[in-house]
């Protein structure tokens, strides 16, 4: 029996304070793909950037190829063999194709015409078609992700590993890949793939090694195990989804947000809005379903006021709130997620303290004569972060050392607390972790029912499926129709989507 | 006269290219050297002593280049070491070199009746292309350090934009990490060319002494030294604009000193001002910069 590609043995790592990686042994064979399975911040990309030289371990051996070796720097892993792509991809923007794959492997002068026509070849081998001498910025993700590949061929590489390859695929990208995956594995060569996506880990996988919390908690093989044992393995509990009470006549409830015939109109262009006229009802949550960029973010922005409506009106409990500023609509209780919290919820280099008072400068009840009143601010983040079970010391964390899942949490807990009317969330569970998605849904639901309004603005048809009473789907601005949930069927949804009218039964428009 | 003034303003731009290309090698890293009007006042002042107390001009550049290197290191080691902030950094490194230059001068040659003289560089005149009327006069009647910053201009071009080096270099300030994960180690190439940034940089600071004035004093840079680094800005970090930024702050630079030598007719406040007014408006109207990604912001691994 031939030693295995990569033996990793009692490997422990802590970042300052944290542990990031404790006493994680994972053996990958030759000719193997192995998925690497977790939630976010479950150790999965620390313990390759190990392998791979781009961290240094604390405690713990190294083997390839059956011997023992001390892997520092990433030029020692890729002599032994190992690439890494990394999730964003390490690519120079401004740079060719060609410039890029040869980074690192060249010496002294450089034909670029020869190096570019070398690899062509290597890529069509592959069934790559890249351009060589354009700019990689200019090209599209999945094409970035082959000159991510063809890097790793050009070095010969026969252990690759992938960091969430397909996060920024579309499906017929990603479908390519794991036949890409296939192939190479096929010839030999060992893949350790990293991700949280179920579905890919079935189609590909060999073997699945799931973490959660730095440590190795399940291997099992492909044919051994269901989708649904390696959610529960990779969570550490059964989740049980929020559910909808779909009986109750939500349009019963007073009209808390009402949207009369409001436009957006730039001076120069089609509108970003069109005529959008609708009511949300207290307990009731309205889902807008469409792909991003159809006006969802600008709709979001005119109601929390970043964004004034070129006609229309927008009314709060029956009051016209058009030309009120943000300061006066968050006093009237709307609270907003935003669909980018960097940009728009929160400062990463402040504590979560801090973070909760963004939205409060305004607020007496955080200030004693102009003086931040600290001990009641910092009572109130702490209750926070065990009211929504954010993974977090104290208040005094900074807000960027959460992973992405748990700050949201702070951001929600923050809103959700500021809108006592109303509640608007853009695209809240977007990149996050199914522990992380399954607690927002919750939080969402119980405001509900509170009687709050909500506004769940979604690219997921299962989760519009899943919260919304009422549904509207928006494309180029405009609202396609509205919709009691029940009344749609994926593919009507999918066609509305598209700007499509279905024939048939004309849903009333409620 | 036009012969003259542009044959001064070959003179005038030398350390002004040399300095601009140190600084387009390191920003191409992602560092700026905000010391570099430091390290030309060290250089500058290398040169003199070090001409002054041996007698020989070539000591004089090798301890300008020295101690330029040295002002670097220490501008690397704070920087790049320990990944504290560049600009202020620099900042404390410029006002360093003013007070040492002043110290040890002091301390040297005590404060003198007539200023101390220096020898300055011959002109050599190049056999054959000096002959050439007009341009031979203008390019080929200059000192050593001038011809050295024309071989650096192809050189420069050649190794940014033709070799292994140029590429690590121009990736590592657009995106360390993908220099990193190819096995580079992004802080040793961002030190080591700071470093030969600095000693270059010191070399410019010599030609102030060495190869124009013949003397120190602790104005001789000027704020030239800010110059080099603007125009590495408005050369859009490319070699070629910066000897296209130098040629134009060279002519400037060499038109109010002839005006100031020459008649009163003209105020001649507003000629010394020249170039710095130039600096102002050509970076205003500068549109489209093409700024390395990192410039400017430490790397570090695990974090």
């Amino acid at each position: 029996m031939t030693a295995p590609a990569v033996e990793l043995q009692h490997i422990t790592k802590c970042f300052a304070k944290v542990v990031a990686n404790k006493d994680v042994s994972l053996t990958v064979n030759n000719g193997e793909v192995v998925a690497l399975l977790g939630e976010n911040g479950a150790g999965k990309s620390t313990i390759m950037k190990i392998l791979y030289g781009l961290y240094g371990l604390d405690e713990g051996k190294i083997f390839v190829r059956g011997e023992e070796v001390q892997i520092k720097t990433p030029a020692d892993a890729m002599a032994k063999g190992i690439a890494m792509i990394q999730q964003h991809f390490s690519l120079v923007p401004t740079h060719t194709a060609a410039e890029n794959i040869i980074l690192g492997n060249v010496r002294g002068y450089i034909p670029i015409k020869n190096y570019e026509q070398k690899l062509k070849k290597i890529a069509l081998e592959h069934g790559f078609d890249v351009p060589m001498d354009r700019p990689v910025g200019e090209l599209a993700v999945g094409q970035q992700q082959k000159i991510e590949i063809l890097k790793a061929l050009y070095i010969n590489t026969s252990i690759l590993i992938m960091d969430e390859p397909t996060a920024v695929l579309t499906p017929q990208e990603s479908e390519s890949l794991m036949q890409f995956i296939k192939e190479f594995a096929a010839k030999g060569n060992s893949v350790v793939f990293i991700t949280h996506k179920m579905k890919e880990v079935m189609e590909v996988a060999d073997r699945i090694v799931v973490m959660r919390n730095g440590v190795v908690v399940a291997e099992k093989r492909r044919q051994e195990t269901t989708e649904q044992e390696l959610a529960r393995l990779m969570i550490g509990q059964e989740l049980t989804p929020a559910v909808r009470d779909a009986s109750r006549d939500t349009t019963a409830g007073e009209g808390v947000l009402q949207f009369e015939n409001v436009s957006l109109q730039p001076k120069k262009g089609t509108a970003l809005l069109n005529d959008i006229d609708f009511t949300i009802h207290a307990g009731e949550i309205f889902g807008i379903a469409g792909v991003s960029g159809n006006g969802q973010d600008e709709l979001c922005d005119i109601i929390s006021g970043v964004r004034q409506p070129t006609s229309g009106r927008v009314l709060l409990a029956g009051k016209d709130i058009s030309k009120e500023s943000i300061r006066a609509r968050n006093a009237f209780g709307i609270g907003y997620v935003p669909v980018d919290r960097y940009r728009d919820a929160m400062i990463k280099d402040m504590n979560l303290a801090e973070n909760i008072l963004l939205k409060g400068v305004f607020d007496k009840k955080w200030f004693n004569r102009g003086f931040i009143r600290h001990k009641k601010l910092n009572a109130y983040t702490n209750e926070l972060i065990e009211r929504h079970r954010v993974k977090a010391n104290d208040y005094n964390d900074l807000a960027g050392s959460l992973s992405g899942g748990n700050q949201q949490k702070i951001v929600l807990g923050r809103e959700v607390d500021i809108g006592s009317r109303l509640l608007v969330f853009n695209q809240p569970t977007r990149g996050l972790d199914m522990g992380a998605v399954d607690r927002i849904h919750h939080v969402i639901m119980e405001e509900k029912d509170n009687g709050k309004a909500v506004l769940l603005v979604s690219t997921e048809l299962s989760e519009i499926f899943e919260m919304c009473d009422r549904i509207a789907v928006m494309h180029n601005g405009r609202f396609m129709g509205i919709y009691r949930n029940g009344e749609l069927t994926t593919e009507q949804i999918g066609l509305l989507m598209a700007g499509i009218h279905f024939d048939g039964e004309e849903a009333a428009a409620l | 006269m036009v012969v003259n003034i542009l044959t001064r303003a070959i003179m005038m731009s030398t350390p002004l290219l040399l300095g601009a290309l140190a600084e387009v090698y390191a920003e191409r890293t992602g560092m700026m050297v905000c010391a570099i009007e430091g390290i030309f006042l060290m250089g500058a002042w290398g040169g003199f002593v070090g001409t002054y107390l041996s007698g020989s001009m070539l000591l004089g550049i090798v301890l300008a280049v020295v101690l330029g290197g040295l002002m670097a290191l220490l501008y690397a080691f704070v920087t790049v070491t320990l990944g504290q902030q560049q600009v202020v950094t620099g900042t404390a490194l410029n006002i360093l070199a003013v007070g040492i230059c002043a110290y040890f001068q002091r301390v040297l040659f005590g404060v003198p009746t007539t200023p101390l003289q220096i020898d300055t560089l011959p002109k050599l005149a190049i056999p054959l292309l000096s002959k050439i009327p007009f341009v031979g006069e203008i390019f080929f009647h200059q000192n050593i350090l001038t011809y050295l910053a024309y071989i650096l201009i192809p050189v420069s071009i050649f190794v940014l934009y033709k070799t292994s080096l140029g590429l690590t270099l121009r990736s590592t300030g657009e995106n360390p990490v993908a220099v990193d994960v190819a096995g580079i180690n992004v802080n040793r190439v961002r030190f080591l060319t700071v470093l030969v940034a600095g000693g270059i940089s010191g070399l410019a600071g010599a030609f102030y002494t060495v190869g124009y004035l013949g003397m120190f004093t602790s104005n001789v840079i000027g704020g030239r030294g800010w110059i080099a680094f603007a125009i590495c800005f408005l050369g859009n970090w490319s070699p070629k604009g910066a000897v296209l930024g130098t040629l134009a702050f060279g002519l400037a630079d060499a038109i109010s000193v002839y005006f100031r030598i020459g008649t009163g007719a003209f105020p001649t406040e507003l000629i010394i001002a020249l170039p710095y007014i130039l600096t102002i408006l050509l970076t205003i109207f500068r549109s489209n910069f093409k700024v390395p990604a990192q410039l400017g912001i430490p790397y570090s691994k695990e974090s």
